[in-house]
């Protein structure tokens, strides 16, 4: 029991929740992870970034929703059956940051050990080499492991002048 | 370790509070052994657990003003001023210490060493205050039997130094004075030098008398008839009663003379007014029922229990009051008989439940009172104006966070009560009030809201100088009419002062319209009384919680929004090819111009057809009327609000959200942010075109 809530206290932890997002592979660590959620009604909220899809229900709470694949840079998520929420929560400093991203499909959860872990490429990366922490081979697939804490911090989400901007252009035409 | 820490903190918050409370109130009751106690307890313990935890500085500088207590305590020291504010002083830099914990600036370490060296430069004296403790008490002097009709003097008698030359012998007119009845006489010796530099043919002492007598401030001058141009006189009559019968008087004198060595025209008259009023049992009366309140706080059976935990309770029994309402929905669309009386009773324990817990969410608004005692203190010795608490109703509870924001409003008219309000010593005097100003804090219940009021017994607010500063500042036009209600709302305005002469504490022009404006978004309102020469009273009227909020329900597309029901001012519905009709976004509605924003329009959706009926909300904003289109009006609801998370934290638009009853999200419209973002949109587009 303590060895449980001692190791908890770390991200030191090996479980990896691997998720898919179009044909690629990509992994979380479960330290990160609350719970794994069927799609429900998502809210849309106006004017705010097309990533953030709006503000979900969970269980009495109002969580925000990120689109993982428009964070990515990739083309809009579709709903199908197999589209799942990803809730987080996120310690930093003094703040507790909760957010659910939407992810194409959930694939398992595995131990990857350190030295299994590579360093992430530092050429040819589509996003921002601060996102991943690194890559692992799972049965002959890549998997890129992703820096939950840089990719959906908040920081840059309250950037409105782009969004002003947007709309700006929008009224124009 | 850690969460001990967090522990010890909480009550070393604590124990400071008790300190700072009853520090003031010692202030006021110098002799209250109850008080010393108290704040002996409180640094003991301090002291104690702080040194338990590593918290080295606070242990240290409590530890030397503990001795200091503990000589008060066992009356081996007398409470004088300076130990009072060098008390507060320390006060202030342990509430800094705890929250700095270890990280300590330099600043910081500088003031702690000076905070030290003061006390240890109080602990020396320790001697001479026994030496004057024994200093021989005032001595009454009684050479005639005065009747109770007799008035009390105050006489400054300063002889010039070469007074001996024409063969007076300033003794003997002391003597005849004290035949004029009783008196008090008060040497002071202390300007005659070393013997061998005396010359001794100076005057170098000088008196001042206390007298009660049944004579005329004329007869008194009589005796100082051959010496009036070579000494300086002071003649003041500070009471029309005999005050030397008054033991409390008396103590006062002593006590200020140890203090002080000298009493002063200023002082003499404050102790002369104090008694006059009995304004002392007044206080006295206020103090207790606080003092009370204090105790009550130790003897109740309590349970702490930290913030984190209410708030999740807060959320769940929310959770449940939204579950609820779906059960109520469910049970009347199946219309099963046994179900609906199941949904019924569930729901008057949930109300009970959610009732219960916002109140336990309520804390009294003491902490915030001492705050502004301890300002009023502070104040009225920067600004040499005696000025008096009360505060009535410091039991009354509001919303934890609530009572944090209000702080600053409220500091800030006691400010200026305490700058603006309340006159000069001698304007009162000239006035004919008591010397000593009054501010009186209440705070009361009244239905879902609670009063607060902050009335100064002052000058009041000067009508024609507000409003002829008003024109000047170009706020309004020399010309218009203004009710006496509205003259006063000019105050709130941004960049209105009228105050001569720009102080420290205020006077800038910026305040009230921040107060104003926090009040606002508290969801709170702000008015004010005020008769010229009686005072002013500022009463703000809050809501008991911020959680909870009666809306407007509306629907644009698919999504419902939730628009404070406080705002609100109509409704009208609107055919949408009428607002076709109106040029440049504004719509002519009871034959007024009301510029509007259509919601469509600024969510970048589908025009809606013409035939379709929209609504045209008319929302206050700051002073003016403006309106929202919105495609569908679904009702009032009475809304948990529910934080959006830290990834909508800045949206323009949304400020929180809440579940309705069947699951669903609807957005929370902050209206104020959004009106000004809206016309920032429509102003730039403007400029494109």
């Amino acid at each position: 029991m303590t060895n449980a809530s001692a190791s908890k206290a770390t991200p030191e932890l090996n479980s990896y929740l691997i998720f898919q997002l179009g044909n690629e592979l990509y992994a979380v660590n479960v330290f990160y992870l609350l719970s794994i959620l069927e799609l429900t009604k998502i809210t849309k909220v106006p004017q705010a970034p097309s990533y953030m899809k709006g503000v979900i229900n969970l269980r009495g709470s109002v969580l925000p929703l990120i689109d993982t694949r428009l964070k990515f840079g990739m083309t809009e998520t579709e709903i199908t059956p197999s589209t799942c929420i990803l809730v987080f929560e996120i310690k930093k400093e003094n703040e507790t940051i909760k957010f659910g991203a939407l992810v194409d499909s959930v694939a398992e959860v595995v131990e990857l050990n350190k030295n299994q872990i590579m360093p992430p490429p530092t050429l040819g990366l589509r996003y921002k080499t601060s996102f991943v922490d690194g890559m692992a081979t799972l049965n002959d697939n890549f998997v890129m492991i992703l820096n939950v804490e840089e990719i959906f911090s908040y920081e840059d989400i309250v950037d409105i002048q782009e969004v002003t901007d947007q709309v700006k252009h929008t009224i124009t035409e | 370790m850690d969460k001990f820490a967090e522990k010890f903190i909480e009550e070393a918050v604590e124990h400071i509070h008790v300190i700072e409370q009853h520090m003031l109130l010692l202030e006021n009751e110098p002799d209250n052994h109850e008080y010393i106690e108290n704040i002996f307890r409180a640094m003991h313990t301090l002291k104690g657990s702080s040194a338990m935890f590593g918290f080295e500085k606070i242990s240290e500088l409590t530890h030397e003003l503990e001795n200091i207590y503990d000589d008060i305590r066992n009356t081996k020291r007398l409470i004088t001023r300076e130990i009072i504010d060098l008390t507060l002083a320390s006060v202030d830099h342990l509430k800094v210490l705890i929250k700095q914990g270890s990280n300590l600036t330099e600043n910081l370490l500088n003031n702690h060493q000076y905070l030290l060296q003061q006390i240890n430069e109080l602990t020396p004296s320790l001697k001479s205050v026994e030496l004057k403790n024994q200093h021989p008490k005032i001595k009454i002097i009684s050479r005639q039997n005065i009747t109770k009709s007799a008035k009390t003097y105050y006489i400054y008698f300063k002889p010039d130094s070469d007074i001996f030359n024409n063969g007076t012998n300033p003794l003997y007119l002391i003597d005849e004075l004290v035949s004029l009845g009783d008196a008090i006489v008060m040497p002071y010796l202390h300007r005659i030098p070393d013997l061998f530099k005396m010359d001794p043919f100076k005057c170098y002492t000088y008196w001042e008398i206390i007298l009660a007598t049944e004579r005329q401030t004329e007869e008194i001058r009589e005796v100082f008839m051959f010496v009036e141009d070579s000494c300086k006189l002071d003649i003041y009559k500070i009471s029309n009663n005999n005050l030397i019968t008054h033991k409390k008087f008396i103590k006062r004198i002593e006590r200020l003379i140890q203090e002080k060595c000298e009493i002063g025209i200023n002082e003499a008259l404050i102790i002369a007014g104090e008694i006059k009023e009995s304004v002392s049992q007044k206080v006295k009366k206020v103090l207790n029922d606080t003092s009370e309140y204090g105790y009550k706080d130790y003897t109740a059976t309590s349970v702490r229990v930290s913030s984190e935990k209410l708030d999740r309770l807060m959320n769940l029994v929310s959770e449940l009051v939204s579950t609820q309402a779906r059960l109520n929905l469910y049970a009347r669309k199946e219309n099963i008989n046994e179900l609906t009386i199941i949904a019924e009773s569930t729901e008057k324990l949930s109300r009970q439940l959610r009732d219960l817990v916002f109140e336990i969410a309520l804390v009294p608004i003491d902490v915030l009172v001492t705050r502004l005692q301890r300002l009023v203190r502070d104040l009225s010795k920067e600004l040499h104006k005696d000025v008096v608490f009360e505060a009535h109703g410091t039991e009354t509870e509001l919303d934890k966070t609530i009572i944090e924001n209000l702080t600053d409003p409220l500091m800030h008219i006691v400010r200026n009560c305490m700058d603006h309000g309340i006159e000069t010593a001698e304007r009162r005097m000239m006035l004919g009030k008591p010397l000593k100003g009054t501010i009186l804090f209440k705070a009361y219940h009244s239905s879902t809201n609670v009063h607060i009021e902050i009335s100064d017994d002052g000058s009041g607010l000067d009508l024609e100088r507000i409003r002829n500063k008003a024109i000047k500042s170009g706020l309004i036009l020399p010309e218009s009419v203004l009710t006496e209600q509205q003259i006063y709302e000019l105050i709130f305005q941004a960049g209105f002062t009228t105050a001569e002469n720009v102080t420290d504490l205020s006077g800038r022009g910026v305040g009230m319209d921040v107060v104003k404006q926090k009040i606002k978004s508290l969801r709170g309102e702000i008015s004010i009384e005020s008769e010229k020469n009686k005072g002013t009273t500022i009463t703000l009227k809050i809501p008991l919680t911020l959680s909870i909020i009666d809306g407007l329900l509306v629907k644009v597309e698919d999504i419902f929004y939730l628009i404070p029901l406080y705002v609100i001012h109509k409704i009208h519905p609107i055919r949408h090819n009428t607002l076709k009709l109106f040029y440049n976004n504004q719509i002519t509605i009871d034959n007024q111009l009301i510029p509007y924003f259509s919601l469509r329009n600024i969510f970048q959706l589908p025009e809606s057809n013409d035939e379709v009926i929209e609504h045209l909300i008319v929302i206050d904003y700051e002073d003016q009327k403006v309106g929202l289109v919105v495609d569908h009006i679904t009702g009032e609801y009475q809304a948990v609000l529910k934080p959006v998370g830290k990834h909508y934290k800045n949206h323009e638009i949304i400020s929180a959200a809440t579940i309705l009853g069947d699951g669903t999200v609807a957005l929370v419209i902050d209206t104020n942010r959004a009106i000004k973002y809206f016309n920032r949109i429509f102003i730039n587009s403007e400029d494109k075109l």
